[in-house]
C-alpha cells in the first residue's frame, strides 16, 4: 500500500509539474498532424496507388509510417521524457521532504524501486497513448492491422528504463537535474550512435587494437539505446534480428545502476 | 519504560576537505526518554540537535553506539508505525493542498484512506487550518507551514512525536496552542520530544531536559532540577554601615552592590532568617527581599558560555 502511495506520488509530482499534460499535448499534436497527413490529397493519393499494386504495397506504406513515428518518438518523446523525469529524484532530495520520507516506515530500496516504477509507468502510458491512437489510424485508414507496431511501446519503455535508471543514479549522487539530462542525452544522441556505428566510424579513423579494445569494452558495459531502436525497427520492418545481446547487456546495466542506486541511498546520511 | 534509549552514540562526519579533521557531531551520548514525559533537547547551533533526532529515526547512521526505540533496534523499521516527526525547515510537495499532504504522508504512515480522513479533520481543525485545507500549500505563510507540519507529526496517532522547532515561525498566539496541543498530548500518555531554541517554552512544557554542547550530553534532568539553584535572594534597605555590610561580607558571602542593595546566596531558611535579624538589630529598614529563581536560559547561557 505505502508502495503504491509512492508510485503514485511519482504520478501526480509528474501531473502538478506539468509534465504528463506537456507530453499528452505533444502527443495529441503529432496524432492530430498524423490525422491530417493521412487525409490530405497527396498521401491519399499515395494511398490509392499502392492499393493499386496490391496489398504488399499497402503494407509497406503503413510500415513506412510505422518506422517514421518510432523515430519520431524516439527523438521527441524520448528526450522529452528525460527531460521531465530527471528532476524525480533532485526534488525528492531536497532538505526538509527527504526527511519526512525517510521517517516514515518505508525501506529505501522501496523508495528508490517506486520512483523508478512509477517513471516507467508514467512513460508507458504515455506511450500507449501516442503510438496506440498512430496505430489505430493507420489501421483504420489502411485495413493492415499491424499489431508488431504496438509492441514498439514496449521496447521504448525499455529503452527510456534503461537510461532512466542512469539518470536516478546520478540525480542520487548529484542530487542536479542538469548533469541528469545533460548525461542521459549524451548518452543517447552522442555515445549511443557513435558506439553503434564504431566500426564505420571510429575504427576508420584509429586501427590500433588497444584503443578498438577499450572502444569495444565501452560498447558491451554502456545501455545501447541506438541498438535497441534498431531492433525496434527491425522488428516492425520484419527485417530479422541480427542479436538479442543489446537488449541484454542494456538490461544488465540498468540493473547494475539500479542496484548502485539503492547501495548507494541506503549508506547514505541525510 | 523507556521509549528512547542510547548508549555512547557517536556520529562522526567525514570532511569533505583534505585540509579538514572530521567532524565529530555525537560523542559517546548515552540517555533515556521515558514514556509519557514531554523530553526537550538544548543546546546551541551545531551541537548535534538535529544529527541525534536524524539518528533516531533512521535518516542519518550513527558512527557507534547502541539505539533503542520501543525496545527495538532502529534498523527494524517498523518502528515508525508509531511514530510522528515534524522536520525543521520541513518541505512539503508545493502543489499539493493542506488536506493532500496529509494524506500522502498519512499514506506513507501506513494509514488506511478512511483513516487519514478522519484524522485530517481533527488535526486540520485541531491546529486551525481546517479553513485552508482546501489552498495549495505555496500559498501557506511559514506558520500555517509549521500548523500543518504539526498536524502531519500527528497524523497517524503516533505515540512517540519528535519535533524540530515546531513553534518557528509561529506567532506568540499559535505558540501558546501549540503549547497546549503538546500539552494534550501528554495527557493522552504520548511522548514528546522537543528540540527548541526557545528556552522559555522548554522550561514551561518540558518534564526533563538533555543540553549538548559540541556533540556531548553536558547536563541532563528535570527541569526543576537543572534551573533550582541555591537559592539567591536581593536585599533592598536603607543605607547600611560599613562594619555591617564587612559583616555580610564576611559571615554571609554577600555580594553587595552599594550602600543599600546586596544579594545572598543560602540553602538554609534559617540563615536568611538571621541575616534579617541582623538588620532588623542593626535598625536597617528592609525596603524589598526578592527571591531569584534561575532561569532554563540563564542556566543555559552560563552553562554553554563557560564550556565554550
Amino acid at each position: 500500500m505505502i508502495f503504491l502511495t509512492l508510485i503514485f506520488s511519482t504520478f501526480r509530482e509528474a501531473i502538478a509539474k506539468k509534465i504528463f499534460i506537456g507530453f499528452f499535448a505533444i502527443s495529441t499534436l503529432i496524432i492530430l498532424i498524423f490525422l491530417f497527413l493521412i487525409n490530405v490529397d497527396s498521401v491519399e493519393g499515395m494511398v490509392n496507388m499502392m492499393e493499386s499494386t496490391g496489398e504488399e504495397g499497402v503494407k509497406q506504406l503503413v510500415i513506412g509510417f510505422e518506422v517514421a513515428m518510432i523515430n519520431i518518438s524516439y527523438l521527441l518523446i524520448i528526450t522529452f521524457c528525460f527531460i521531465s523525469v530527471s528532476s524525480f529524484i533532485p526534488s525528492m532530495l531536497e532538505k526538509g521532504h527527504i526527511d519526512l520520507l525517510l521517517s516514515k516506515p518505508v525501506s529505501r530500496t522501496k523508495i528508490i524501486l517506486a520512483k523508478f516504477l512509477g517513471g516507467v509507468l508514467l512513460i508507458f502510458i504515455s506511450l500507449l497513448y501516442l503510438i496506440g491512437f498512430v496505430w489505430l489510424i493507420l489501421s483504420i485508414k489502411s485495413g493492415f492491422w499491424h499489431v508488431p507496431f504496438l509492441y514498439s511501446i514496449l521496447w521504448l519503455t525499455l529503452s527510456f528504463a534503461i537510461i532512466y535508471s542512469l539518470i536516478i543514479f546520478i540525480g542520487l549522487v548529484s542530487q542536479s537535474t542538469i548533469l541528469s539530462i545533460i548525461v542521459s542525452l549524451f548518452l543517447v544522441f552522442i555515445v549511443g550512435p557513435v558506439l553503434y556505428f564504431r566500426e564505420e566510424t571510429i575504427f576508420s579513423l584509429v586501427s590500433n587494437e588497444a584503443f578498438q579494445f577499450i572502444v569495444n569494452f565501452f560498447y558491451y558495459i554502456l545501455p545501447k539505446p541506438t541498438d535497441i531502436n534498431q531492433i525496434t525497427t527491425d522488428m516492425i520492418t520484419g527485417n530479422p534480428i541480427k542479436s538479442y545481446m543489446p537488449v541484454f547487456s542494456s538490461l544488465l546495466f540498468m540493473l547494475a545502476s539500479l542496484s548502485a542506486s539503492i547501495f548507494y541511498f541506503r549508506k547514505k546520511d541525510y | 519504560m523507556s521509549v528512547i534509549s542510547t548508549k555512547n552514540l557517536s556520529k562522526e562526519y567525514s570532511s569533505k576537505s583534505f585540509s579538514q579533521e572530521n567532524i565529530l557531531a555525537l560523542n559517546n551520548f548515552s540517555f533515556e526518554v521515558e514514556s509519557g514525559e514531554i523530553f526537550g533537547l538544548l543546546g546551541p547551533n551545531g551541537a548535534g540537535k538535529t544529527t541525534l533526532i536524524k539518528i533516531l529515526l533512521g535518516i542519518t547512521f550513527p558512527s557507534q553506539g547502541e539505539i533503542k526505540i520501543f525496545n527495538k533496534e532502529i534498523n527494524d523499521e517498523s518502528y515508525k508505525f508509531k511514530v510522528g516527526y515534524l522536520p525543521e525547515n520541513h518541505k512539503f510537495p508545493n502543489y499539493l493542498t493542506g488536506e493532500q499532504v496529509l494524506h500522502y504522508f498519512g499514506k506513507l504512515s501506513g494509514m488506511s484512506s478512511m483513516d487519514v480522513k478522519k484524522k485530517s479533520d481533527e488535526y486540520l481543525k485541531l491546529v486551525d487550518m481546517d479553513k485552508w485545507r482546501k489552498t495549495k500549500i505555496k500559498k501557506y505563510s511559514k506558520g500555517m507551514l509549521q500548523r500543518l507540519g504539526l498536524a502531519q507529526a500527528m497524523l497517524n496517532n503516533p505515540e512517540l512525536i519528535f519535533l524540530d522547532e515546531p513553534t518557528d515561525g509561529v506567532d506568540p498566539i499559535g505558540r501558546k496552542e501549540i503549547r497546549d496541543v503538546l500539552n494534550n498530548l501528554k495527557e493522552e500518555g504520548k511522548t514528546v520530544f522537543l528540540n527548541s531554541h526557545l528556552l522559555s517554552e522548554v522550561e514551561l512544557i518540558c518534564d526533563r531536559v538533555a543540553i549538548l554542547n559540541k556533540g556531548s550530553l553536558v547536563r541532563l534532568g528535570r527541569v526543576d532540577d537543572i534551573t533550582s539553584v541555591s537559592d539567591n535572594y536581593t536585599f533592598t534597605t536603607s543605607d547600611m554601615k560599613e562594619d555591617l555590610l564587612n559583616s555580610l561580607l564576611n559571615n554571609y558571602k554577600a555580594t553587595i552592590n552599594g550602600a543599600n542593595e546586596f544579594c545572598i546566596n543560602t540553602l538554609s531558611i534559617e540563615d536568611l532568617n538571621a541575616i534579617i535579624d541582623l538588620l532588623r538589630k542593626n535598625k536597617i529598614l528592609i525596603h524589598g527581599l526578592v527571591r531569584e529563581k534561575n532561569t532554563l536560559e540563564n542556566m543555559f547561557i552560563n552553562l554553554i558560555g563557560s564550556q565554550n
